[in-house]
């Protein structure tokens, strides 16, 4: 009997000690009474029910942090809230508004990891994921001084991981984005995690990277981009130019109705330097020149597409030497410096390979719609500065937009389309012989 | 495996033809998946040769077949009559070794890399790779984030000038649906590790150059460069020194010099903080990285590849450890 009863007790004490406490006030465990066994045993159940509910009640009290689900169907905590805090405004005021409503709802600020997850997937949705504001907003929901460690041991051991974590992502998504924290971040971060965190260690991090790459692009884009696409047109066709004397001209303005998908009068952009309006005028009327296109070009996200006005390659008994500078040409200095004089054969500083060769180009242009029409405005309208071009004849070597890119989508049979596709652009050109004629006329007359 | 192959193909043994069938089927089956273009070039050879074979080969064949019948054993019969002569090809694999070995010792000889030593010492440039033919395409392999399950779609071939490489593609950033990745989308083409006799692995030695020259033709986008040098460490093979490349965009050819100063230090695709020089003298290869989180086509083109020595660089290393970041972690 006493080692039954023993036995009970150890199972009581693993159960834990509130079972002791609660479950039995009328008895006492230690009642030496022949009873005390199924008493006991009827009273198990009890002690378990109570505990498991205690077990419920607790984790009601302390939010348990979730992990960052991935899938972006399911439906996060904190999402109606979101919607409803933000007011419908897919903007700046409204995500503002919802960062600042749930600053503002709880003291405690129970559940804020969730919410700062879910506000920075909801980022890009709402167009604010370039605005440094947004993100100190963000940061400032976290509870101040709390995960702050207080001794040397907590500083080792990662204190209050899953908040670490968030902050870091936070900063991770900055620097996805390309932007550069500034003092306040560091005082936000100083205040919620302390000197010596993780988040600290990534903005360090960010704050040495950032700047060292900012400027680097040689061909800056602005941001953002600009809306009206004849300014957006300027803009690429002066980046692909390459020639800071090459002139923008508009050549069609659009109709302000016009802006939508199919316009009846897009925008014609085209460029022209003065070498290639002289090159133009040098060119042999005997030989077509071709537009070709559309090519893309990339300013950051936003596709543009340019088309050339080209010439083919001459053949080599074709090709005009240079013509040689006669010494009459200058009388006070010479033309040619013979510069080989200081040079030995350490001074090679040309590279060992065979140029690439291909036809010249005269002109280019970004246009609203990519159909021969379209071009031969353009060509029309370079015909007015370029008198030689009514004499040329223009062949249009037009593809699909995207070109052969498009055609990658279909591996299997390639190269059966690439020859599809050639078959088609002769036949267009035979098609389209007389209708440069028309231009030709029209140009002529 | 010659060996194995003779004892296998002796038709001395008829009793043992459902053995030979069997073998065939297990043993050479995965040879026959990693085999080079030589081997299979023997086997045709082989096939039309039998074709025109005497009597004597027909009626071993039908022997076969009826011991294959009676048997009725549930193998996919492999190519019936095949002969592969291992012999040819491993002969001529080890001959090719062999020579490129032979030159490798009379190249050191004549001098570094094979050449004299005052070339080596007056160079200034030095073309390391040039797109003038399918040849030249072979040195570069192309990977996507299709190895990680997403949809980009990048090619290599060479333009329709004939002259220069053309890298186009497509790029999309969906993420794979392993819910574990958080970002994708990534095209990028890389030059394969050079290689000695018996597949050893070389590397290149660029110390006596200080920029990279790439001629290229882009659409705009930024492309990241990527040079891995050889270690013989495991753990480093996740180590790259990378810079960015911009492209113009439009109908010219560009000129990129990038000093290998700039280039920085990342592991696993994460700058680290403890910044360490190129080393120059063991190049193993080099790369090209979109990642640039726009959905799209791109394409681009490359005329060569080459290093050279620019007199007016005398930069070392462009990063400094930070003393900040050192005294946080």
């Amino acid at each position: 009997m006493n080692c039954i009863r023993r036995a009970i007790l150890a199972l009581d004490y693993s159960m834990g000690h509130h079972f002791l406490s609660r479950a039995a006030p009328g008895h006492s465990p230690w009642q030496p009474e022949g009873s005390c066994l199924l008493q006991g045993r009827s009273q198990f159940p009890r002690g378990f029910h109570s505990s498991a509910a205690r077990l419920t009640s607790d984790s009601e009290q302390v939010p348990m942090v979730k992990p960052p689900t991935v899938s972006m169907k399911a439906l996060e905590p904190y999402e109606d809230f979101f919607e409803q805090a933000s007011g419908g405004q897919r903007d700046k005021t409204g995500f503002s508004r919802a960062v600042k409503a749930f600053a503002q709802r709880d003291m405690r600020k129970r559940g804020h990891v969730d919410f700062i997850y879910l506000a920075l997937r909801k980022m890009p949705e709402y167009g604010v994921q370039h605005d440094l504001a947004i993100y100190n907003l963000l940061l400032d929901i976290f509870p101040k001084e709390v995960f702050v460690p207080r001794n040397m041991l907590q500083q080792i051991f990662n204190h209050y991981p899953r908040q670490q974590e968030c902050g870091v992502k936070v900063l991770d998504q900055m620097e996805n984005y390309g932007v550069m924290p500034n003092k306040e971040t560091e005082f936000l971060l100083l205040q919620i995690f302390g000197r010596k965190s993780h988040p600290m260690l990534k903005y360090l991090r960010l704050i040495y990277w950032l700047p060292r790459f900012k400027n680097i692009n040689p061909f800056p884009v602005p941001r953002p981009l600009p809306k009206d696409p004849i300014d957006l047109a300027r803009h690429g066709l002066e980046r692909i130019a390459a020639d800071l004397s090459a002139r923008v001209t508009v050549y069609q303005m659009p109709r302000p109705e016009d802006l939508g998908a199919n316009p009846s009068q897009p925008h014609i952009v085209g460029i022209q330097s003065p070498d290639q309006q002289a090159a133009l005028a040098q060119h042999n009327p005997a030989r077509p020149v071709f537009v070709e296109g559309p090519f893309p070009l990339w300013l950051r996200d936003q596709c543009l597409y340019y088309h050339v006005l080209r010439a083919d390659l001459l053949p080599p008994e074709e090709r005009q030497e240079d013509k040689e500078i006669g010494p009459e040409r200058n009388f006070y200095y010479p033309m040619q410096l013979d510069s080989d004089l200081d040079q030995g054969p350490w001074d090679d500083y040309e590279f060992d390979v065979d140029e690439v060769e291909e036809g010249p180009v005269f002109a280019m242009c970004m246009a609203g719609a990519h159909d021969q029409a379209t071009l031969a405005k353009w060509i029309q309208g370079l015909q007015i500065t370029n008198p030689a071009l009514a004499n040329i004849p223009v062949v249009f070597r037009l593809g699909a937009v995207g070109g052969e890119l498009q055609l990658s989508e279909h591996q299997e049979g390639q190269g059966q389309h690439t020859r599809e596709q050639e078959e088609q652009v002769s036949l267009k050109e035979e098609e389209k012989e007389p209708s440069q004629t028309q231009i030709q006329h029209q140009g002529q007359s | 495996m010659a060996l194995l192959h003779k004892l296998l193909n002796g038709t001395n043994f008829p009793k043992l033809c459902r053995v030979q069938d069997a073998a065939r089927c297990f043993l050479l089956g995965p040879v026959f998946a990693g085999c080079p273009s030589r081997l299979y070039s023997s086997i045709k050879k082989t096939e039309a040769a039998s074709g025109r074979s005497s009597p004597e080969g027909k009626t071993q064949s039908s022997l076969e077949k009826h011991t294959k019948g009676e048997v009725g054993l549930d193998l996919i019969s492999p190519m019936e009559k095949v002969e592969i002569i291992f012999d040819k090809a491993i002969k001529a694999e080890i001959k090719d070794h062999f020579k490129l070995l032979a030159k490798e010792l009379v190249d050191c000889w004549r001098g570094p890399e094979g050449r004299p030593l005052y070339e080596g010492l007056l160079e200034n440039t030095r073309v390391m790779w040039q797109f003038r033919s399918d040849e030249d395409l072979d040195k570069w392999l192309v990977t996507s984030d299709r190895t990680i399950g997403g949809k980009s779609k990048a090619f290599l071939k060479m333009a329709s000038n004939n002259q220069s490489a053309l890298f186009y593609g497509i790029l999309n950033t969906e993420l794979p649906r392993d819910g574990v990745t958080q970002q994708s989308g990534y095209c990028a083409m890389t030059s394969r590790i050079p290689r000695g006799a018996f597949e050893r692995k070389k590397y290149y030695d660029w110390s006596s150059f200080n920029t990279l020259y790439l001629r290229v033709r882009g659409d705009g986008r930024p492309w990241m460069v990527n040079i891995k040098t050889d270690t013989d460490l495991i753990q480093k093979n996740q180590h790259l020194h990378s810079y960015f490349m911009f492209t113009r965009g439009g109908p010219y050819w560009q000129e990129v010099k990038i000093p290998f100063s700039k280039f920085f230090f990342s592991s696993k695709g994460r700058i680290q903080d403890n910044q360490q020089q190129l080393l120059k003298d063991r190049i193993s290869s080099i790369g090209f990285t979109l990642a640039d989180k726009v959905n799209g086509p791109f394409y681009l083109e490359l005329d060569f590849i080459g290093v050279f020595h620019d007199p007016t660089h005398t930069e070392e290393f462009a990063y400094e450890n930070s003393k900040k970041i050192f005294g946080n972690r």
